[in-house]
């Protein structure tokens, strides 16, 4: 056999230096860390200490205009925001828009990933027209619905008088202004949670659905236990970054409408722009950044904990 | 004495008389808004730099930056220790950066000056901090064809107002009056708001220093506001650059609008400037003017070269010069409007004669909190407007949330 006629033959060893392979070795065991050096200095320069800084100026008097001049004043400024009728508001606004762009946003983005994942005629074209709304920038999509939403001239009341009824006010009632700005948030996300669920939908075995069909299952019956179980992973993932990118988002927001009518739509961050740059006050602001930031982990917390759930009903 | 001790004696005496820092090139960057403004900011920004023929060692460079980011951006980058050498600051940024020591005192530059009142605000403690730019007063305008072809009559009280405004919507199918209506534009909305604050008496403060937020004389102002709102005479949803562009566009009877928001509208549009004409508010007392200062970075490295061109800036030529870029609105010192800018735009005198007597948008003795303090109280106007909610129970609350915060 050849492999044991090769493996008999004496194989020459270069002579090595005592100190050589004790090198490879140590250079072996850093090269990891120094791969991982230019992303961890990248998140220490532009995450984590900034937000180290923004937890330290949370407990601090800190005026916008003179930044490096702060007091230590201890828990005063989480006093301040938990004694302000305005910050249980802002976070009541910030948990209705956070958990209704979630559940409609991924609700709309899946139903349409799954129509989308079927063989049509001109399926590509629809495919890039409903991904449009993902590609356009936030601003500018704020600035064409604001021109949409206009209540003389904007084309959804123009819809509304052709039909007889009268013109609704989108964005200056209190009633509307929230469903508006959700209505903007979830024609942006919809499209991307379809992106990503529609590669989740792609990868689900052919044969597995196969074999439920031949053993009698319906539709809904393969959704429900071979469609279902597969994405939801992806599922999951997609609603997360959903709701962490709804408890952070401000440019749409403070566009359409400010935080108004009357604090209907200020969310936590909207609240946080008007306490730094309207009254000037980095330290309440930055209390109200950690709140947003506990939010957001605590959102991601539920996430991990479903996933350990998973994995352990998998095991 | 040899030629070249005759030469070597003259390099010196001429390093003596020019030094060399005098000639080293300097860019000096000059910040507003207003340098974006369409026509006016060339305008504005041509006069400037006249200065560079006066100082050819300086090289002026302009920093524009959107208005409703500007003050922001301002604040930001002078807290940082950056920022522009001289900023053209709206009074309210202007006292923040006052009141954060990030000013530098210009008083050298306007020395032997003859300034006029709207110098008053730049000093602070007795140490000017800014020079005067511009004092942009409010005024009623309209537009006199529109006017003339519905039949009705320039107004003198808010039901006039509402009259005529309706009458040029159903004869003529415009818009009726615009104004600011909305939070998402707080900064503008609280400065336009100070006009029917003050036209109906409204001080905010009383002579003790305390906020006075609840009072008849405001909640008649946010009952008169509520009506022209309730009439549907307003665009509601449109921004002010939107109601600008449409009045520009001659589909806006009426508005109230400042000297330099009417130049805007009176440059470059559609509309003869000439069919542009305004009046005193139709409110019972005078309204208020947004107050520009000019002031010199503390973080400068060139604070010399920035007080010289202060100098200069309040020079007789450099005033006249600006006036014609600056239409109606009152400079540092008396400079009288241009003739042939008056047969051009009839509209102009009006607003002169009411910056004698308008007021300042920021509350006296509470400049740097305005903001801070107007927030609940436009808070206030929008709930009465969106709700209907009594202004009395409104202000209440806003005077309850205020005295929190003080």
């Amino acid at each position: 056999m050849a492999y044991s006629s090769q493996s008999a033959q004496p194989v020459a060893v270069r002579p090595t230096t005592g100190g050589r392979p004790a090198a490879t070795a140590r250079l072996r065991r850093l090269l990891p860390y120094a791969f991982m050096a230019l992303p961890v200095i990248y998140l220490a320069v532009f995450m984590f200490w900034p937000l180290g800084r923004q937890i330290w100026l949370s407990f601090t008097r800190t005026r916008l205009a003179n930044p490096n001049r702060s007091e230590f004043i201890g828990l005063r400024n989480y006093e301040r925001l938990f004694d302000s009728p305005d910050f249980y508001s802002a976070l009541y606004v910030t948990l209705v828009y956070s958990a209704l762009a979630v559940v409609i946003g991924v609700a709309i983005g899946t139903v349409a990933a799954l129509a989308l994942n079927r063989p049509f005629p001109g399926r590509t074209l629809v495919r890039a027209i409903l991904l449009f709304g993902w590609a356009v920038p936030n601003v500018a999509a704020a600035l064409v619905w604001l021109w949409i939403f206009n209540e003389r001239s904007g084309v959804l009341n123009s819809i509304v008088t052709s039909l007889g009824l009268e013109r609704i006010s989108w964005l200056t009632s209190t009633d509307m202004a929230l469903s508006s700005v959700l209505l903007v948030t979830v024609w942006q996300v919809a499209p991307f949670v379809m992106l990503v669920m529609l590669a989740a939908l792609q990868s689900v075995p052919q044969e597995v659905k196969e074999a439920a069909r031949v053993d009698g299952a319906d539709a809904l019956n393969i959704f429900r236990a071979v469609t279902l179980p597969h994405v939801m992973p992806t599922l999951q993932l997609v609603s997360l970054l959903v709701a962490v990118w709804s408890i952070r988002r401000f440019d749409i927001i403070y566009l359409l409408t400010g935080g108004g009518p009357i604090g209907s739509t200020s969310t936590l961050i909207v609240k946080l722009r008007q306490v730094a740059f309207e009254n000037h006050d980095l330290g309440l602001a930055s209390a109200y950044g950690v709140i947003g930031l506990i939010l957001a982990l605590l959102v991601a917390a539920i996430h991990a904990a479903f996933n350990r759930r998973r994995q352990k009903g998998q095991s | 004495m040899t030629v070249s001790s005759i030469a070597r004696a003259a390099l010196l005496a001429s390093a003596v008389a020019f030094p060399l820092h005098a000639q080293e090139p300097v860019t000096l960057v000059i910040a507003n808004s207003q340098w974006l403004d369409a026509l006016r900011g060339d305008s504005l920004w041509s006069v400037l730099k006249e200065y560079e023929t006066e100082a050819p060692n300086v090289r002026l460079e302009a920093l524009g930056v959107p208005s409703k980011d500007y003050g922001d951006r301002m604040m930001t980058e002078f807290g940082a220790g950056m920022g522009p050498d001289i900023a053209i600051l709206q009074e309210g940024v202007f006292f923040a950066l006052a009141d954060a020591g990030l000013l530098v005192d210009v008083g050298e530059a306007v020395e032997g000056v003859e300034l006029n009142a709207t110098k008053d605000n730049g000093i602070l403690d007795g140490v000017t901090l800014g020079v005067p730019w511009q004092r942009a007063v409010y005024a009623l305008i309209y537009n006199a064809d529109l006017v003339e072809r519905a039949g009705v009559t320039p107004p003198t009280t808010v039901s006039e107002l509402i009259a005529s405004a309706q009458g040029v919507q159903a004869e003529t199918g415009a818009i009726g009056f615009t104004s600011r209506h909305q939070i998402s534009d707080f900064s503008g909305f609280y400065m336009d708001f100070q006009n029917w604050a003050y036209g109906y008496g409204v001080d905010w403060v009383d002579g003790d220093g305390n906020l006075t937020i609840n009072t008849p004389e405001a909640a008649e102002a946010i009952a008169a506001f509520k009506q022209v709102y309730d009439a549907r005479i307003i665009p509601i949803g449109d921004d002010m650059p939107t109601q600008r562009t449409r009045f520009k566009e001659t589909q806006v009877g009426f508005s109230i609008d400042n000297s330099g928001g009417t130049l805007n509208i009176a440059s470059g549009g559609a509309m003869d400037s000439g069919l542009i004409e305004s009046m005193p508010l139709p409110f019972p007392h005078p309204g208020a003017h947004q107050q520009i200062y000019v002031a010199v970075n503390a973080n400068s490295k060139h604070p010399d070269e920035a007080m010289a061109f202060l100098k200069w800036l309040v020079t007789p030529e450099a005033q006249a010069a600006l006036r014609k870029a600056s239409g109606p609105d009152a400079l540092a010192t008396d400079v009288p409007l241009d003739e042939a800018f008056v047969a051009d735009n009839p509209w102009a005198p009006v607003f002169a004669e009411l910056a004698t007597d308008s007021r300042s948008v920021l509350i006296p003795g509470y400049e740097v909190e305005t903001t801070q303090i107007m927030r609940p109280v436009m808070e206030a106007v929008e709930e009465v407007l969106v709700t209907g909610i009594a202004p009395e129970d409104a202000l209440a609350k806003a005077q309850g949330r205020i005295d929190q915060m003080f």
